[in-house]
């Protein structure tokens, strides 16, 4: 490629950084004084409690019983394997609200499991529980695919070789596969992460209360209005975003190492 | 010893050997490419497992039903090295050994020969993914006996590394087998290779099936057919 051509093509992808990067200018528009009143404060600090514990809590949950069903799945045969990516795929490609609405349904007192669980006291809707399993939901098909597909990265005949070597199954997973596919696993993890902490859609239904960062910026927006949204905003980016930016852009740095 | 008999199917023929080893000896492979050799020795390791037949080691029962890879205590030595990427040289080669028997005298004194006589130790202490790939086959040969295997299977170990080091390896794995008692089978398109490593026994594949086995003076004086007479020919 010639130099001019070179530079063509790196204008051309700048301008395009620039687009998607351009809703960011939000955070300097003259929306007017920005609103941290103890009545807007207190609400918003106690929603980002909400939505950290919650939302770590779902990922200790989407870890522990996605991991699992990802090693099963990669070592699948591709029929099999096809089967259990179209089951994952679907809370993936459910409308939020539907999901919410389906949530809300499945596990209310309109069916006997929701019976059951609200007689050994597990209420469903506007809890914690709903909070977490709705997360549980949204993140899991996210998690179980990229795992999939970093478990699939790490060679077979190296876990064969370490079999061969005498470690048992479980030795294999932890000492070879694990670390082979542990930033895979990570950038997973935090696409599940985002996907969870941002969700709205399906939470709002599930769980309005007790209110997550999303649910609490649309409260915020609805009853105060943009200044009264735009302190919680940055908060939301700040905790969010920067922790799943860090693990993909790690990640990228190994895969071109 | 070793009794197996195995049937594999594949893509253009069935794979149907039978092989017995007495425990201490060893056994060439030797066909042109892709005749089953890989096979046989991948089904003898577990690493494929078979589709009919029968493994016994020393009376152990390898398949059917298969026997988990952890169990057997075969060594399994290939062209690729298969050094964990992730660990260095030193934890490839203790990987094996069980945390209790890391600081046995006697284990802690053949690791050290191991790696005195690969030559390991300015590798040491490297990273298994930042060393070359002759350096790495010794990793991973040593890595294999630092467990001292009932049974070793090599297939093509030794491909692409330059003679000496092939002729050094060689002369080690020999002297080791005697002193350490493992059985040891072994695959090379290479009859030279094959006949250094396996001097006194030797079967011949094509297409799946023994078509002779015997001694290399038998192979060389009548070969039982046309490829093989041209295989053991000079180029």
């Amino acid at each position: 490629m010639s130099l001019n051509r070179q530079w063509l093509a790196r204008i051309g992808a700048a301008v395009f950084a620039v687009f998607l990067l351009y809703p960011f200018t939000a955070l300097f528009a003259h929306i007017g004084p920005w609103q941290w009143t103890d009545d807007i404060r207190s609400p918003a600090l106690a929603s980002v409690r909400v939505s950290l514990l919650l939302t770590s809590l779902a990922m200790v949950v989407i870890v522990a019983l996605g991991t699992p069903v990802a090693l099963y799945i990669t070592r699948c045969t591709t029929r099999e394997r096809l089967v259990w990516q179209a089951v994952l795929l679907v809370p993936i490609l459910l409308p939020p609200l539907a999901l919410g609405i389906l949530l809300t349904l499945a596990f209310g007192p309109f069916t006997s499991l929701g019976t059951w669980l609200e007689h050994y006291g597990v209420v469903m809707t506007n809890s914690a529980t709903a909070f977490v399993v709705t997360q549980v939901y949204v993140g899991m098909g996210y998690y179980v695919l990229g795992a999939v597909a970093a478990l699939d990265a790490v060679p077979v005949i190296l876990q064969k070789q370490a079999a061969l070597l005498g470690l048992t199954p479980a030795k294999v997973f932890l000492r070879v596969t694990l670390p082979l596919a542990r930033l895979g696993l990570a950038v997973a993890l935090t696409i599940a992460w985002v996907r969870a902490i941002g969700e709205f859609g399906a939470v709002v239904v599930t769980a309005y209360y007790p209110s997550g960062m999303p649910v609490q910026l649309w409260v915020n927006l609805q009853s105060f209005g943009l200044p009264a949204v735009m302190p919680l905003l940055i908060v939301f980016l700040a905790v969010a975003l920067p922790l799943p930016w860090l693990v993909h852009v790690l990640a990228q740095r190994h895969r071109h190492a | 010893m070793l009794k197996a008999h195995i049937i594999k199917t594949r893509r253009e023929f069935t794979v149907n050997v039978t092989l017995q080893l007495a425990q201490g000896s060893s056994l060439g492979l030797f066909g042109a490419s892709g005749t089953g050799k890989s096979t046989v020795l991948a089904c003898l390791a577990g690493i494929e497992e078979p589709d009919g037949g029968q493994v016994d080691l020393n009376g152990d029962r390898f398949f059917p039903p298969s026997l988990p890879l952890h169990r057997r205590s075969v060594g399994y030595l290939t062209q690729e090295p298969g050094l964990f990427p992730h660990l260095r040289v030193s934890e490839n080669i203790c990987f094996g050994i069980p945390r209790n028997g890391i600081h046995n005298p006697e284990q802690v004194r053949w690791i050290e020969t191991l790696r005195d006589r690969l030559k390991l130790s300015p590798l040491w202490n490297a990273h298994a993914s930042h060393i070359s790939g002759g350096q790495a086959r010794r990793v991973a040969l040593a890595r294999m006996l630092a467990r001292k295997p009932r049974l070793v299977l090599l297939d093509e170990p030794f491909a692409g590394l330059d003679r000496d080091l092939v002729r050094e390896l060689i002369d080690d794995l020999i002297d080791w087998s005697r002193a350490l008692g493992f059985s040891m089978i072994a695959v090379d398109h290479q009859a030279e290779v094959l006949l250094r490593l396996c001097p006194c026994r030797v079967v011949v594949l094509e297409k799946g099936e023994i078509v002779q086995s015997g001694s290399w003076s038998e192979l060389y004086n009548s070969p039982a057919t046309p490829l093989l007479r041209s295989l053991l020919s000079p180029l």
